[in-house]
């Protein structure tokens, strides 16, 4: 990355609106986020009406408090990481062979292959059947229900596979031939650490749906020991949906109730968000290093 | 269809081994405990000899472990039926309920089991869900035929046209209201020296006077004399007003249904709603805004009439009689106003016995138990002595214990019964909150029968269509509603000039609203001539 | 180092096609490239039993699907569901209303993330660079609901931020939430605002792969840095480019309704109501898998014609596409 040559006049103003630019985006995009880390200190009343716009009012840490006495955020927690790292291992196990197989003009078949895979992403059997089979295969209730009925997703998988194609030299794999490698050492010694910035972005695309979902976990899992954390979550903010609907005979007492969970639920929104997705965010800074231009190529020349 | 077959031979089995077994067994009369050859007591606990466990699948508010519940615990005390649980955050009950038909990994029964009339039908007939009146008429539910036969509405709203009860309701025969009425801000009322408007052009004035005249004293015109949520809070209570007793299909008093959105009185109300919305009596920002920020323009105090449970929800602070509840205004429409009252049972089913359960016997009398006193003061209030106890035990008078470890009583008793957040089977029968009344309750209660019972009736009983009904309802109210819908905020919102009423009439007439009445007609014949 | 053209690599593949029978050469070629079939075969070995073992399920479509009579013992209806759905009052509108929404989405959702992860390429300050990335990814991960709910309450007519800021600089504020002709901007940009980082992770990962030997030797020539975007790093990533184009088209009748259905109200529905949402509803009143499933298959078939059609215009006019 050397830059030893002497920028021009242009260049200079190139790069000075860049920089304009970016910053703009990064104000527009962070003026909200700046917003909801306020809201989630801030009086429900105020954040409501409008009046709490920038920085926090009637400032309470309630909200959190509520998140973190719940002892099933813990747990949820726990059970979360667990389902992301064992299922983004999976993932890539499974997306990365089969997406640099199909990367291979020689590989034989790969039109039906891609065939194959494609038309899942247009007909699927529905939510009845694929219940049906998880069940026959002894897998409800247990983790690998949210792990191998989403081993695999066809978009990451053709990403994947344009990656291989456009980065990868095709003079380096047979040369690889030639010296008699055979393919796997191919792919493990040569491909892979040459692909580190596809890897990343997998293991980024997997590792985030893994934690957010929550869906599977809803179907397929009956013990709230096992439930992610986004499950747990939900159950806290479902209650507001519920009392803003009312209906039917119900007491003094449980209306009070449900207006006061309506009422925890709407100043718990927004720590909500910031326990669930800060772990997240905090991870991209250390994955970035693999998104810098050129850190692999010099590989290839030796 | 296999598991279908084999779980139904099972029954068979049962019954026939049962009928043998009671042809040889003795056969006493009299006596109190007479106990079935089954094990199974009709009467007095434990309700059975051998332990028995069954399988009962439910929603769950998720508020805390059901195998630590004290209620939970203190019935398998009584009952000598060890439960296990199969439970689904609410949200999600719906299709995991699906899903567990279509396995046919039937639990024994469902409890807070949330079955529509189609569903009964549908499962009932195919032998999944069994029959229960045979149990409650040979005596294994006591309490529930006692309801039954004091009520007999409440039998025929829930036997299917083959004849059969497939669920169990929950009855609240003191329920007066379907959703949360409309509330008077007291304070306005008085600052402006007015009485409640008795008429809607009383009302046009007082909302009029509520603009213009500064009621909350704070110099500004900020105050939003009528606020709504989409209009969704305040239609039914509206549409009283000028004489239909729903926001859906109703039956009026002399048995005749209606589509409301056709009616005459529908015109008036969407007039007499343009008008102030014109004049900005109405908030504009009705249409965009969240439950929450509704709430928050209560709390400063901006709002004259507004909908919900208790007026203090959205005005803050505590429960106070100061507010009125809003009796209902006379329109132009004859016999008006009216009330949409509650039917005193739920639409939807509660409780059922699958045809898997080993002991619809057992499970009929332990459900029966939440249908009396004892049974629904354990289920509701938790057992005694923990957040209750008996102030005057011969008249049944309680009175609230402190909360243990301090906090808020109801999020304490979240924590020891199931019966929070769901609607779940039994009864509310006023006698169990004797000396546990508030203040405000009993003003409630006040405010209800002056105002509400008098002009009330309930507006539509729980009827059963047949399958190519249904459909073809489903078919010709989902496109109406979508229409009505938007039509409703256009008339309103003066987009769509309401000269064009007899337009609107004629496009609904073709998309099938009057097959729509006739449909419900047929099926509220069959209702009213019913078991 | 990007593949220079077709003729080296000819003339190295000599080295192992064999100058025999065509079926011969196939045979082999199988043969020698043994492992690949193991590569792929967890994949294979995944779609064929997580998806075409369920796919029996398709028939519901057809069928008044009845849950403890399973797929199979359904009774037939034939194409009785696609008929209601066709027939109803709205379908027009809701095709309308999806279709513009998805390529309204794409016109300006699509290229922003390509410019913005070109712009952070430029870009030598790490610590602008980490600072920046990070805090245009982290919307990605506001819940919907959230979201639906700060939308209402920045363009709420009396206290939205927005509406003051548009009413500080002299303007009369539109109803952002309640005029349908401001829904489907109100519904795209939020979306972008939310995606836009995101989708730079793809693109910059394929911008890494760039040889900066390239770049030097441009430089070298004379060529500015603006020169040199569209000359090198552009044409880097157009093979990405154009297969996530591709990708999204065959997505275009997949409008989601969670969002749309919290934006959505009884004023801005005529512009706001969508396949989805209008399903879902229906679905509300009668649990109807049948029927959502037999509009959800009508939607598939859409958008597979449409990702053929696409395809087959990427593979005439480029080297790149997904078949």
């Amino acid at each position: 990355m050397s830059t030893a040559v002497k920028e021009s006049r242009s260049d200079k103003v190139f790069l000075w609106c860049n920089y304009i630019y970016l910053t703009i985006a990064l104000v527009i995009v962070l003026y909200p986020l700046l917003y909801i880390i306020s809201a989630s200190i801030s009086d429900p009343k105020f954040v409501s009406s409008g009046e709490m716009w920038l920085l926090p009012k009637g400032i309470t840490f309630e909200g959190y408090a509520r998140v973190f006495e719940n002892t099933n955020i813990w747990i949820g927690y726990k059970n979360t990481i667990i389902y992301t790292v064992l299922g983004t291992l999976v993932n890539l196990m499974v997306t990365l062979p089969a997406a640099y197989a199909l990367s291979r003009s020689d590989f034989a078949g790969r039109g039906f292959f891609m065939a194959m895979f494609m038309v899942t992403m247009f007909f699927s059997g529905g939510l009845v059947p694929s219940y049906l089979l998880v069940k026959d295969l002894g897998m409800v209730n247990s983790i690998w229900a949210l792990i191998l009925p989403g081993a695999a997703s066809i978009w990451n998988i053709i990403v994947c596979r344009t990656f291989f194609q456009s980065t990868i030299p095709k003079e380096l794999q047979e040369a690889a031939h030639i010296d008699g490698c055979t393919n796997t050492r191919l792919f493990i010694r040569i491909v892979l650490p040459l692909s580190m910035p596809i890897i990343a972005v997998m293991a980024l695309f997997y590792g985030v749906g893994h934690w957010n979902s929550y869906f599977s976990a809803m179907i397929y899992l009956n013990d709230s020991s096992k439930y992610p954390l986004q499950l747990f979550l939900r159950q806290i903010l479902v209650l507001q949906e519920m009392a803003a609907q009312g209906g039917g005979a119900i007491d003094t007492s449980s209306a009070t109730a449900m207006n006061s969970k309506a009422e925890i639920a709407a100043l718990v929104k927004y720590a909500v968000i910031i326990v669930s997705t800060l772990p997240v965010i905090a991870i991209y800074p250390f994955l970035q290093r693999y998104f810098v231009q050129g850190v692999m190529i010099g590989s290839v020349k030796g | 269809m296999k598991k279908l077959r084999k779980a139904s031979s099972i029954v068979l089995c049962l019954t026939l081994s049962a009928a043998l077994l009671a042809a040889c067994g003795s056969n006493e009369d009299g006596g109190s405990a007479t106990s079935n050859v089954e094990g199974v007591k009709k009467e007095g606990f434990p309700i059975v000899d051998k332990p028995l466990t069954l399988k009962v699948m439910s929603q769950d508010a998720g508020v805390a472990d059901w195998n630590t519940m004290p209620v939970l615990q203190e019935m398998e005390k009584l009952s000598g039926i060890k439960l296990e649980y199969q439970l689904s955050p609410i949200d999600s009950f719906e299709t995991k309920k699906n899903l567990v038909f279509a396995s046919g990994d039937l639990p024994d029964m469902f409890y807070a089991a949330d079955l529509k009339p189609a569903e009964q039908v549908t499962y009932g007939t195919q032998g999944i869900l069994i029959p229960l009146e045979k149990y409650i008429d040979e005596g294994y539910a006591p309490n529930i035929k006692k309801i039954l036969d004091e009520n007999p509405d409440v039998r025929k709203s829930f036997t299917t046209p083959d004849g059969h009860m497939y669920a169990l309701p929950f009855i609240d025969t003191a329920a007066v209201w379907y959703r949360g009425p409309m509330w008077y801000n007291g304070e306005f009322l008085k600052a402006l020296n007015v009485e409640e408007p008795k008429t809607t052009e009383e009302l046009y004035t007082y909302l009029k006077r509520v603009k213009e005249e500064d009621p909350n004293g704070n110099g500004q015109q900020d105050e939003i004399p009528l606020t709504s949520v989409k209009l969704d809070d305040l239609r039914m209570y509206f549409f009283g007003f000028w004489g239909m007793y729903n926001e859906g299909i109703y039956a009026d008093k002399d048995g005749k249904v209606h589509y409301p959105y056709q009616e005459e009185g529908y015109k008036g109300y969407l007039t007499f709603m343009n008008r102030l919305w014109k004049e900005d009596l109405l908030d504009h920002e009705t249409f965009s805004q969240t439950g929450d920020q509704k709430k928050a323009k209560g709390e400063s105090n901006k709002l004259a009439l507004f909908n919900d449970y208790h007026p203090y929800f959205t005005l803050g602070g505590e429960p106070s009689t100061k507010h009125p509840l809003m009796t209902p205004v006379k329109s132009e429409i004859a016999d008006s106003p009216v009330y949409g009252k509650h039917p005193g049972i739920s639409a939807r089913g509660t409780f059922a016995i699958t045809s898997s359960n080993p002991s619809p016997e057992a499970t009929m009398r332990w459900i029966d138990y939440m249908y009396s006193y004892d049974g629904a003061t354990l289920f509701n209030q938790g057992p005694e002595g923990l957040l209750w106890k008996f102030k005057d035990k011969e008249n049944l008078v309680k009175e609230w214990l402190p909360v243990p470890g301090g906090g808020d009583r109801e999020e304490y008793r979240g924590k020891i019964t199931p019966n929070y957040g769901i609607l779940t089977p039994g009864i509310n029968d006023p006698d169990i909150a004797k000396g546990l009344r508030t203040e405000f309750d009993e003003w409630l209660d006040q405010q209800n029968q002056e105002k509400l019972v008098p002009i009330g009736k309930s507006p539509f009983p729980n009827v059963y269509l047949t399958n190519e009904e249904q459909s073809e309802a489903t078919a010709l109210l989902s496109d109406l509603d979508t229409y009505v819908k938007q039509m409703e905020a256009k008339f309103v919102t003066g987009q769509e000039p309401l000269e064009n009423w007899d337009k609107y009439i004629a496009q609904i007439k073709k998309m099938g609203s009057d097959r729509i009445v006739e449909l419900y007609q047929g099926a509220y014949d069959r209702w009213n001539t019913g078991q | 180092m990007q593949p220079e053209g077709k003729s080296a690599l000819s003339q190295n593949l000599s080295v192992y096609t064999i100058p025999n029978r065509k079926k011969n050469k196939l045979w082999r070629r199988m043969i020698r490239n043994w492992e690949l079939y193991l590569f792929i075969a967890p994949a294979f070995l995944y779609f064929l039993i997580f998806h075409y073992g369920p796919m029996y399920g398709i028939q519901i479509a057809f069928k008044n699907f009845i849950p403890t009579l399973g797929v199979t013992g359904s009774p037939w209806v034939g194409f009785d569901h696609f008929i209601r759905f066709f027939n109803s009052y709205y379908f027009w509108d809701l095709l309308w209303n999806t279709l513009s929404i998805s390529l309204y989405e794409l016109a300006i959702g699509f290229p922003l993330p390509i410019i913005l992860a070109l712009a952070f390429n430029e870009v030598k300050d790490s610590f602008f660079k980490r600072t920046v990335q990070t805090v245009t990814y982290a919307p990605h991960f506001i819940s919907v609901v959230v979201m639906s709910g700060m939308i209402i309450t920045f363009l709420s007519p009396s206290s939205g931020m927005i509406v003051n800021l548009v009413e500080a600089l002299g303007f009369q504020a539109p109803q952002f939430l309640t005029d349908p002709a401001w829904f489907k901007t109100v519904y795209v940009l939020s979306g972008v605002w939310q995606s836009a980082g995101w989708g730079t992770i793809i693109y910059l990962a394929a911008l890494s792969g760039v040889d900066p030997q390239l770049h030097e030797a441009a430089v070298v020539d004379g060529a500015s840095r603006f020169k040199r975007i569209l000359h090198i790093n552009i044409p880097a990533i157009i093979p990405t480019i154009t297969i996530l184009l591709i990708l999204n088209m065959g997505s275009i009748l997949g409008v989601g309704f969670e969002k749309i259905l919290l934006l959505q109200n009884p004023l801005n529905m005529g512009s706001s109501d969508v396949i989805s949402t209008f399903v879902y509803r229906s679905g509300l009143v009668d649990a109807q898998y049948s029927f959502s499933t037999a509009v959800g298959l009508f939607n598939s078939v859409v958008n597979a014609i449409l990702l053929i059609t696409v395809n087959q215009i990427a593979r005439r006019t480029s080297e790149n596409s997904l078949w």
